[in-house]
């Protein structure tokens, strides 16, 4: 009887310990290559839901980097998923998750990711959970406010040659035409290039009357910089790089006259409320100002812990549940479209060119109409 | 294309180049010491870069402190780890196969990306004005007064760097060295000294590109690789050892990248230097300025 006794004791409490065991959450993302400043953004946002509301539900965060290549960002899901993670923090970068997307399916892990690249939950997986708006969200917002709001008739592009720069600038060319805009002027332009002037002179001779960007941070700042320095005055609508205080630390105040860009938020341009908490929370474990990148993955994580409270337990739980529910974000409402969209939501800040804080311009909510 | 759209791209053609021809220098000259490939060069480029934009609070950037007054302090800071650079990449390995040294000097360059992440963050940075004040417009030209500051700078290092190795005689045992080690030590010369003094030089130099580029192009910690890509293209296509070739090589990348991207588009400018390199390679390997024989330096 005795025996007995202590062993179900013996019993509730190692089913007690093992209840309380920490899981880990992995954060695999690229903290060194072209896009770690934007990776950095991922996993400060990510580690802080997690450290925050997460160890009530026993979660705590492994950081991983990814690097910039497909096989590096595999690998670490790889060593990841030995864990068996009831869902994993993926990168930024599309390259990577398109790689990273079969190996998640086979293990039936769910990917939490603030990548910008279409073709990721165009590929059928129910494992992708996308808390970034999309190109066909943000790039609707980028060119509706160029033309709706700026009158641009003859607008110009110059976009990254990465996946992220391709992607968006096949949406923008697309949205443009039909809204009666159609480009005058494309070019690509790769990563390592430091001098934007051949691109900006070519340019001029077509005559725009608004230059739009999808481009990556440096990128961005060169090509804003350059123009300005060589007496090019014209409107300028960026994507979502120039809503970084990063990005804009680049630039003179004067520089960013005229400069919009496009942006899920904008945490530092919003003076009161939860969003203003989260960024004086953020500056103080970081040491930096988010941008949205922060606030997106933020959400995507507050939203694994909000799946957790709510039972879910298992990745095939915790994938359901995702899929199924809404969760309201500091940023907004996020809601999956059935492929794993979540954010339907953008805004377009510009800067007055006296300061390096964007406002808020324009606010286009539930763009692809999914809700 | 106007005029004075094509004066304009000039300008930026050669003060890229420019910035590059320092970088091939001390590409050169490690090359010349030991015969080995620094493949750390573009990482120190960007060290220098992050150096100064340490340096810069220290000595009054908010006052309107020229960058450029940051230029000794940042080649002698630059030069001194040059010297452990030699101690830690060179020296333990000379007697090993030439590969180890290659592997040594990627494994520094990416310890270095690692530790200006660490340190300074992975955002890109920009570096102090060269040169404070506004640019002037003459005929609406703009004369960039950091472009300015950049070619003449390069073009007096460059210069001190010629006159340093040819007529001083610290430059001549170096040269010395750099032809015949086992000779040069024979009539007293000390090899290993003029070895690290030679990294030392090269990377002093490194770091005044990375100062000079870091307030026009800006910084970060990924930028090494394509600084390294330039200055083997600029040896390549000027001389394989020539000092002169390499200076000639930059300048010509900059003003070629520039201009055929101006006329046609970037994708096409990158494609045809590539192709201008396999070309060079497999008709005139020797480069435009074939190296003197046992003339190195």
């Amino acid at each position: 009887m005795f025996l007995k006794k202590t062993a179900i004791a013996l019993a509730a409490i190692l089913a007690t310990a093992g209840s309380a065991r920490a899981e880990t959450v992995p954060v695999l993302v690229p903290i060194t290559g072209f896009l770690s400043l934007e990776g950095t953004s991922q996993r400060n946002g990510a580690v802080m839901a997690i450290d925050t509301l997460g160890a009530a539900e026993g979660l705590e965060t492994e950081v991983t980097d990814t690097g910039t290549t497909p096989e590096g960002a595999v690998t670490a899901l790889r060593r990841a998923l030995a864990d068996e993670p009831s869902a994993a923090v993926s990168s930024m970068l599309g390259t990577q998750m398109l790689a990273m997307i079969p190996v998640a399916d086979r293990a039936g892990v769910p990917l939490l990711t603030v990548s910008g690249t279409a073709r990721i939950t165009e590929l059928g997986s129910p494992n992708v959970f996308r808390f970034f708006p999309g190109d066909s969200v943000v790039k609707v917002a980028q060119a509706r406010y160029a033309v709706e709001k700026l009158g641009a008739r003859r607008p110009a592009l110059l976009y990254q040659t990465t996946a992220y720069g391709q992607s968006g600038a096949a949406h923008l060319k697309e949205i443009l035409a039909g809204l009666g805009a159609p480009l005058v002027f494309e070019e690509a332009i790769d990563i390592s290039v430091k001098d934007m002037l051949p691109a900006l002179t070519r340019m001029q001779a077509a005559e725009p009357d608004i230059l739009l960007l999808h481009l990556h941070s440096g990128s961005t700042a060169l090509v804003i910089r350059q123009a300005r320095e060589s007496g090019n005055m014209f409107p300028v609508v960026a994507g979502s790089a120039m809503h970084q205080p990063t990005t804009a630390a680049l630039l003179e105040p004067a520089q960013l006259k005229d400069v919009c860009a496009e942006s899920a938020s904008s945490p530092i341009s919003e003076p009161v409320g939860p969003v203003a908490d989260f960024t004086a929370e953020y500056r103080k474990r970081f040491g930096i100002e988010p941008d949205a990148f922060a606030l997106a993955q933020y959400d995507g994580a507050a939203m694994l812990v909000a799946a957790r409270a709510a039972g879910a337990k298992s990745a095939d739980e915790v994938r359901d549940w995702l899929a199924a529910n809404s969760f309201d974000g500091l940023a907004m409402t996020y809601k999956s479209d059935g492929k794993g969209n979540m954010a339907h939501d953008a805004v377009v800040v510009c800067y007055d060119g006296k300061s390096r804080v964007p406002a808020i311009a324009s606010r286009y909510e539930n763009v692809d109409r999914t809700n | 294309m106007t005029s004075l759209a094509l004066a304009q791209i000039l300008l930026n053609g050669l003060a890229l180049g420019a910035a590059y021809a320092l970088i091939a220098l001390g590409f050169v000259i490690v090359i010349n010491a030991v015969g080995a490939v620094n493949f750390a060069q573009g990482e120190l480029v960007m060290a220098g870069g992050f150096t100064a934009i340490a340096l810069a609070p220290l000595v009054g950037e908010a006052a309107g402190f020229p960058g450029l007054l940051l230029l000794p302090l940042v080649m002698l800071l630059m030069g001194g780890f040059g010297v452990g650079f030699a101690h830690l990449a060179y020296f333990p390995l000379r007697h090993r196969p030439q590969v180890a040294v290659f592997i040594s000097t990627i494994a520094i360059g990416l310890v270095l990306q690692h530790l200006a992440n660490a340190v300074f963050g992975a955002a890109p940075r920009v570096g102090p004005p060269l040169i404070a004040g506004d640019s002037p417009t003459v005929g609406g030209l703009t004369l960039s007064l950091q472009q300015f500051a950049v070619l003449g700078s390069a073009a007096l290092l460059v210069s001190a760097t010629g006159l340093f190795l040819g007529r001083t005689q610290t430059g001549r045992r170096m040269r010395a060295v750099a032809q015949d080690p086992e000779m040069a030590a024979a009539i007293g010369i000390r090899p290993a000294r003029m070895i690290t003094l030679s990294f030392a030089l090269a990377v002093a130099l490194a770091g005044a590109a990375g100062l000079l580029l870091s307030n026009q192009f800006f910084v970060s910690p990924n930028d090494g690789g394509l600084f390294m890509l330039k200055a083997y293209i600029a040896v390549t296509i000027g001389g394989w050892g020539r000092l002169d070739g390499a200076v000639l090589g930059a300048l010509l990348i900059g003003l070629f990248e520039t201009l055929v991207a101006a006329v046609t588009s970037y994708l096409v400018a990158e494609a045809l230097l590539y192709g201008v390199l396999l070309a060079m390679l497999a008709f005139r390997p020797q480069g435009l300025l074939p190296e003197r024989a046992r003339a190195r330096v």
